[in-house]
C-alpha cells in the first residue's frame, strides 16, 4: 500500500486523528459524521456526504483552525436520534466543541434539541417553525423570499434578526445582530444552485458560497456546537458546495 | 482529401500558435515557451502535465506572439527525482545561456525550482521568484532578473473544473498582475492546473491560454 492510502485511512476530516469523546481535550472539536438520507424529494445523496468532506479535506489538505478528534461516523440503527443527542451533550459537558456533519436536517433537530435554551444562527434558506418557536432567538442568514407571512410575522414579532441572501451579497455582512455564544446551523442550500448545485434544497435565489464563508467567518461568536447538513455531493461533479462547507466550516471555527 | 482536413493534418499545434523551433533557432530576446511534462513531485496532483498538450491544442485562434517559438518538451525522468531536477536544469540553462527568455508549462511546481537553480547558474546569483499573486514585488530595479511564477491554482474557483479553494483571482486580476510584474523577468512557469476534458475544461483552458499569452508578452517585453 503505498503512503498517501494509508493516509487516507487513518486520518479523519482535514487530518484529525480518528478518535473517542473520552480522547477529546477542552476547547478543541469532536467531529462526527451523521450520514442520515432525506426521506423526500427528488434530490437525495446526504448521506454520502461526512465521507465525501473527508476525502476533499484529504485531497486539498485542509487542516483545521482548532485540534481535535474524528469520531467516525454514527451508527444509524436504533434510535440513533438519542445516541446523537446524548453524544453531543457528552461532548458540550467536556467543554469540546461538536461539529456535526450530516445528513439530512433531522440531524441538525436533534443537536438543537440537545441545546434546547441556546441561541441558534441558521443559514438557511427557509425559516423552520420549530427554530421560530425556541426560547432564544434565532438570527437568520440567508433567507430567500419565498417565506410565508406568518413566518415573517413571527420572526418580526420575536425581533429575530435576518438577513436575505440578495442582501449579504450586495453588501457587508458584519452588521448582524449575533450572541456571544450560539450553536450554528449551516444547510448548504443556503448557496445559489447556480453557483453549488450539490445540495438537496433547490434554491436559485441563494447566496455566493465565497458570501457564506464571509458572513460566517464575520461573526465574533463561539460555537456551542457546529452542525452541517443538506449537502448531497453527487449533485455536484465540481465539488463547489464540498468546498463551500470545508471553508464555511474553517471560518466558523476560527473563532471559536 | 479537403484542404481543412489537409491543414488539420500538416500542422503541428504549439503554444499560441508560434513556429517550432530548437535550441539553435533561439536568439537573445525570443521568448522560448517549453512543455513540462511532470506533476509527482513537488506538491503532486496527476493530470497537471497534460496543460501544456491542452494548451497547444487550443491555440488555433489569435495572432502568434511575433517574438516567441515553441521549443517542444522538457525532458523529464519523474521516477527518477534527482536525475530528472539535473537534466531539466541543465535544459534550461541550455536556453536561458542563449540570451532567450524561457517559459515552462505546465505540470507541478517542481519546474519552478529547477527554473531557478538554472537562473541562478546562468546569472551567478539567486533570481528572486515574483507570484503571480503579489508576494515580494516591491521596488525592484528594472534590470534585475527575476522569474515569474504563475500558479493557476490561484484562479478562483468559477473559472476551473475542479477548484481548490473558493476566493482566487479572476484570469483578467491575473494578467493585470502579470503585466504588473517588476524587474527583468528572464523566466516563468505556468503550472498547477490539471485541466478536464470537459465544458469547464475549456473554461479553465481558455483562461490559462490567455494567461500564456500575457506571460510570453510580459517575457517579450524583458525589463518592466
Amino acid at each position: 500500500m503505498i503512503s498517501a492510502q494509508k493516509q487516507m485511512i487513518t486520518n479523519g476530516y482535514a487530518g484529525l486523528p480518528f478518535g473517542k469523546v473520552s480522547q477529546c481535550d477542552a476547547g478543541s472539536v469532536g467531529l462526527l459524521g451523521v450520514p442520515s438520507e432525506v426521506d423526500s424529494g427528488p434530490r437525495y445523496g446526504a448521506s454520502l456526504a461526512p465521507d465525501a468532506l473527508r476525502k476533499m479535506t484529504g485531497q486539498l489538505g485542509t487542516s483545521l483552525p482548532v485540534n481535535g478528534r474524528d469520531l467516525g461516523n454514527l451508527d444509524l440503527s436504533g434510535d440513533w436520534l438519542g445516541v446523537l443527542m446524548q453524544l453531543v451533550t457528552q461532548m458540550a459537558d467536556r467543554d469540546v466543541v461538536p461539529v456535526v456533519l450530516g445528513g439530512a436536517s433531522d440531524v441538525a433537530s436533534a443537536v438543537l434539541a440537545a441545546f434546547p435554551d441556546r441561541p441558534v444562527v441558521a443559514a438557511m434558506p427557509l425559516a423552520r417553525r420549530d427554530l421560530i418557536e425556541r426560547p432564544s432567538n434565532t438570527t437568520w442568514v440567508g433567507l430567500n423570499g419565498e417565506q410565508p407571512a406568518d413566518v415573517w410575522d413571527q420572526i418580526s414579532q420575536r425581533m429575530m434578526d435576518w438577513r436575505t441572501a440578495r442582501q449579504l451579497d450586495e453588501v457587508q455582512a458584519n452588521t448582524l445582530d449575533v450572541p456571544e455564544r450560539a450553536v450554528l446551523w449551516i444547510d448548504l442550500s443556503v448557496i445559489d444552485l447556480g453557483h453549488a448545485a450539490g445540495a438537496v434544497g433547490l434554491n436559485p435565489g441563494g447566496m455566493k458560497p465565497e458570501t457564506l464563508v464571509s458572513v460566517i467567518g464575520a461573526m465574533s461568536c463561539s460555537w456551542h456546537a457546529i452542525v452541517i447538513t443538506g449537502l448531497a455531493p453527487a449533485l455536484d461533479t465540481r465539488g463547489m458546495s464540498e468546498l463551500a462547507a470545508i471553508e464555511t466550516l474553517n471560518a466558523a471555527l476560527r473563532h471559536g | 482529401m479537403g484542404d481543412a482536413a489537409q491543414i488539420q493534418f500538416d500542422t503541428i499545434p504549439s503554444f499560441l500558435g508560434v513556429p517550432v523551433g530548437d535550441l539553435e533557432d533561439l536568439v537573445p530576446g525570443q521568448v522560448a515557451i517549453a512543455g513540462y511534462f511532470c506533476d509527482n513531485l513537488s506538491r503532486p496532483a496527476a493530470e497537471q502535465r497534460y496543460l501544456a498538450r491542452q494548451l497547444r491544442y487550443a491555440s488555433g485562434h489569435g495572432k502568434a506572439p511575433a517574438n516567441a517559438i515553441d521549443l517542444g518538451d522538457v525532458n523529464v525522468f519523474p521516477l527518477e527525482p534527482d536525475k530528472h531536477f539535473s537534466a531539466v536544469v541543465s535544459q534550461c540553462v541550455a536556453v536561458l545561456e542563449t540570451g532567450a527568455r524561457l517559459v515552462l508549462v505546465g505540470g507541478d511546481s517542481s519546474g519552478l525550482k529547477a527554473l531557478g537553480t538554472a537562473a541562478r547558474q546562468v546569472t551567478g546569483a539567486d533570481v528572486p521568484v515574483i507570484e503571480v499573486t503579489g508576494g515580494i514585488a516591491g521596488n525592484l530595479p528594472n534590470v534585475q532578473p527575476v522569474i515569474l511564477s504563475v500558479d493557476l491554482q490561484e484562479l478562483a474557483a468559477n473559472w476551473v473544473s475542479h477548484p481548490h479553494r473558493l476566493a482566487g483571482l479572476s484570469p483578467a486580476q491575473m494578467a493585470a498582475q502579470i503585466v504588473a510584474t517588476p524587474g527583468n523577468v528572464i523566466a516563468a512557469a505556468i503550472y498547477g492546473l490539471a485541466p478536464a476534458l470537459d465544458n469547464r475544461g475549456s473554461t479553465e483552458v481558455r483562461a490559462a491560454l490567455a494567461i500564456l499569452r500575457e506571460v510570453s508578452d510580459r517575457l517579450e517585453k524583458g525589463a518592466g
